[in-house]
């Protein structure tokens, strides 16, 4: 049966299990970049519609008019960019044996869980008082540590390393991602002074030039 | 004659428009706003408008250096007031006014003709030595007074005056016209507990129990209390310090520093209150004047002296809700005096702006006038003190020295029906007042959630959920959403389950058929099977673009 899978049911077969899947898709060199984007793409977009939508009660601040792409774009598309290039630093420090390609999808298809809770929750949102907000907090927690436990284990697999050091390189790797975060901030505000240097010399030619 | 009559008729009517005109256009001179939900600062309706400006000529002063008169002082005395602090309405509609400058009280009707000017003060107790902050000693002048700041009077007319630069409280009733007998004087309280050198009192209140409150801005553990008999008997209402990153790191530090260390850092200590008034009920509500301060800038003290609007109100941000930087100076709320009408609404005057805000019972934003432009009407320079006397808000102005009185437009009068049904829970009573409201100014806060609640009282579940989405208020939308639930589920019952009923049933045949083998041609001219082609071809090519991609 694993020999005729499709890549979409690859997806499927590693998210309903948890321990082999990753293992299986390994050993079959399953796994496509295209389907990963188009997760981390979905990701984006299910924080897009968890922070816009959701019922009034439960969002009041998707009713405001002021939005933000910005953080969302952050907290999804280059947190999980982040963690890739973190994660494949680390382990090939630490004789993983993941490459980044294979980092990048078993990641991806790890996060389906939790956008799945994402949109649901969000959706049902429509439909529950705040009474209820159990159900809401429920689904979206489902999907986050579901989401988390095949993260874990996607690493495990990815670089065929034994449980514990599997949670140490995690943590090791979101310490990385702080520092790449920390240092790509400093970057951009260093190219923004350089940036005004110049752009001042620019307007104080222009200056000259003219009188 | 005729052809003279003809030709006035349109005269007379165009000068009938034209005043019409001019009264409609007779707008205020400033913008009026009010805050939305998200306290942002939005235009709005006028809620009062000045109706009378009150000087000293008006009042009548030049007979205090008129011989003839029964209010004759001298022939030097001053016929203007001057620096005016503070002054006090009673509930008979008697109005006393500090004129601090020229140390003597002023007391009129409501419609300000003169009924006395307490000049002369007889019947001192003692000659009181005080000392003031360098050490010097000095004997009170007491048959007069210095500077007084404050005053409260009493339902008996008994005057209560905080004589500041002698450092006394004075309790006095009128002896002539122009003079009043001192029953009490309240002094320095000599106890180790008062450690203020100094007793430059500015405010005094009163309550049922002739209990006399003090503020001395040096001092900062709250308002000084007095028996009747003049006896000191405590603080009362401290504020609480404010909570800022200094305090923080000081409090840290005060964990493992030695004991010079800690000596030589600053104590944190709260700010004093600047001004107080006492409701109908008995409750003394304050402000606290520093600018930008956000813990305790208005209370409302039990008679333990416990903030009780930290439970009951809705709302606990006054005044203004952001300070302005202009030319180089900064403008922060700085709220000098409160007012506490009868019919509850709290009028707080800040003297920054000069604007007065007016909230309900329950703190909730409602009406905001007044401006800074001491040249026009309406307009205040030192906007010292506030009080009120029915509906009507007067405002006394320390460098203008004039009272100015504000009146409620239609629109007021309307807030203030509205919003006295709502506070008393006839919520579909003020409905229609609501609607009025609207009608004026369509995002009125408080009208849209009167209007909510109306709604939600009136089971039209719809409406109130959209009205409210538009007061952004999470916790009423709930609740009509509940009910809206609710009330659809019980319509729709039949139909929900013969639905679900149907499902079921489909879910099953169609599992049923699976078992045995394939789905019969005759389904899919139902239209069923049509679907499921549909489907399965768009499945299909869906797997194989990912096909595709997955290859690559």
């Amino acid at each position: 049966m694993l020999y005729d899978m499709k890549p979409w049911q690859w997806v499927k077969h590693v998210i309903f299990h948890p321990t082999e899947g990753f293992e299986d898709m390994r050993w079959k060199k399953a796994g496509s970049l295209k389907i990963a984007f188009f997760i981390v793409f979905l990701l984006f977009a299910s924080q897009v519609f968890s922070s816009r939508y959701g019922g009034f009660a439960y969002n009041t601040r998707a009713y405001s008019d002021v939005f933000n792409i910005m953080p969302i774009l952050v907290q999804s598309v280059a947190y999980y960019a982040t963690w890739v290039v973190s994660n494949w630093s680390i382990c090939t420090l630490f004789d993983g044996e993941g490459n980044m390609r294979r980092v990048a999808i078993y990641s991806a298809y790890a996060l389906v869980p939790f956008i799945i809770g994402n949109f649901l929750s969000t959706a049902i949102s429509y439909g529950l008082t705040l009474d209820e907000s159990i159900w809401y907090t429920a689904i979206y927690q489902v999907g986050l540590w579901w989401s988390v436990i095949l993260m874990v284990f996607g690493m495990k697999a990815c670089h065929q390393y034994n449980f514990t050091m599997t949670i140490v390189s995690m943590i090791c790797t979101v310490a990385g991602m702080v520092l790449i975060l920390v240092l790509l901030a400093l970057v951009m505000s260093l190219f923004q002074q350089v940036y005004v240097f110049f752009a001042t010399i620019y307007t104080e030619i222009l200056y000259r030039v003219r009188s | 004659m005729k052809i003279k009559k003809l030709f006035c008729i349109p005269i007379a009517v165009a000068a009938a428009a034209s005043v019409m005109i001019t009264s409609v256009s007779a707008a205020d001179p400033y913008t009026t706003y009010n805050y939305d939900a998200w306290w942002n600062a939005v235009p709005s309706q006028s809620g009062y408008e000045v109706i009378d400006t009150v000087d000293s000529r008006r009042i009548g002063l030049e007979a205090l250096a008129d011989p003839s008169s029964e209010f004759f002082i001298s022939e030097t005395e001053p016929t203007t007031m001057s620096d005016m602090k503070d002054f006090f309405i009673t509930d008979d509609g008697d109005i006393y006014i500090c004129d601090t400058a020229n140390n003597r009280i002023i007391k009129t009707d409501i419609d300000f003709n003169l009924l006395a000017c307490y000049k002369y003060f007889p019947g001192s107790t003692s000659k009181h030595i005080i000392v003031d902050d360098q050490g010097n000693e000095t004997e009170v002048d007491a048959d007069e007074l210095k500077s007084p700041y404050g005053i409260f009077v009493d339902e008996d007319g008994v005057m209560y005056i905080a004589d500041r630069d002698n450092q006394r409280v004075v309790k006095c009733v009128e002896e002539t016209k122009t003079s009043a007998r001192i029953l009490t004087e309240y002094y320095r309280p000599e106890t180790e507990l008062y450690d203020s050198q100094s007793f430059y009192c500015t405010k005094v209140t009163v309550d049922a129990a002739k209990n006399v409150y003090v503020i001395c801005p040096a001092v900062n553990k709250g308002a000084i209390m007095f028996s009747d008999s003049g006896s000191f008997v405590g603080y009362y209402g401290t504020n609480r310090v404010e909570v800022t990153a200094e305090v923080i790191r000081n409090k840290l530090w005060r964990k493992i520093a030695s004991e010079e260390q800690i000596a030589s850092l600053t104590k944190a200590t709260p700010v004093e209150y600047a001004n107080f008034d006492i409701d109908k009920e008995g409750f003394i509500y304050t402000v606290t004047e520093v600018a930008n301060v956000q813990t305790d800038a208005v209370k409302k003290l039990n008679p333990a002296g416990y903030n009780i609007l930290e439970k009951t109100a809705d709302n606990n941000s006054f005044g203004d809700q952001i300070s302005i930087t202009y030319n180089g100076t900064t403008y922060a709320t700085r709220l000098t005096d409160i007012a506490i009408s009868d019919d509850k609404f709290i009028n707080i005057l800040d003297y920054t702006s000069g604007r007065i805000f007016q909230y309900d019972e329950r703190c909730n934003q409602l009406l905001i006038f007044g401006f800074d432009q001491e040249e026009q009407r309406g307009g205040f320079n030192n906007p010292n003190a506030i009080d009120t006397y029915g509906d009507k808000v007067y405002i006394l102005d320390g460098r203008n020295n004039d009272i100015t009185v504000f009146g409620l437009t239609e629109f007021g009068r309307y807030v203030h029906e509205a919003i006295a049904l709502h506070n008393q829970g006839l919520y579909e009573e003020a409905y229609q007042i609501w609607q009025e409201v609207l009608k004026r100014d369509g995002g009125f806060y408080m009208a849209l959630v009167g209007t909510t609640k109306a709604l939600y009282n009136q089971d039209n579940y719809k409406d109130a959920m959209e009205y409210a989405k538009l007061s952004f208020y999470a916790k009423e939308y709930d609740r009509a959403f509940e009910a809206n639930r609710q009330e659809m589920l019980r319509n729709n019952f039949t139909l929900i389950v013969l639905i679900v009923l149907a499902l079921i049933v489909v879910w099953i045949v169609i599992k049923v058929l699976k078992k045995k083998g394939k789905i019969p041609q005759k389904l899919i001219a139902t239209g069923v099977g049509k679907i499921a082609d549909a489907g399965k071809k768009a499945a299909e090519s869906i797997v194989s673009k990912a096909k595709k991609g997955g290859k690559k």
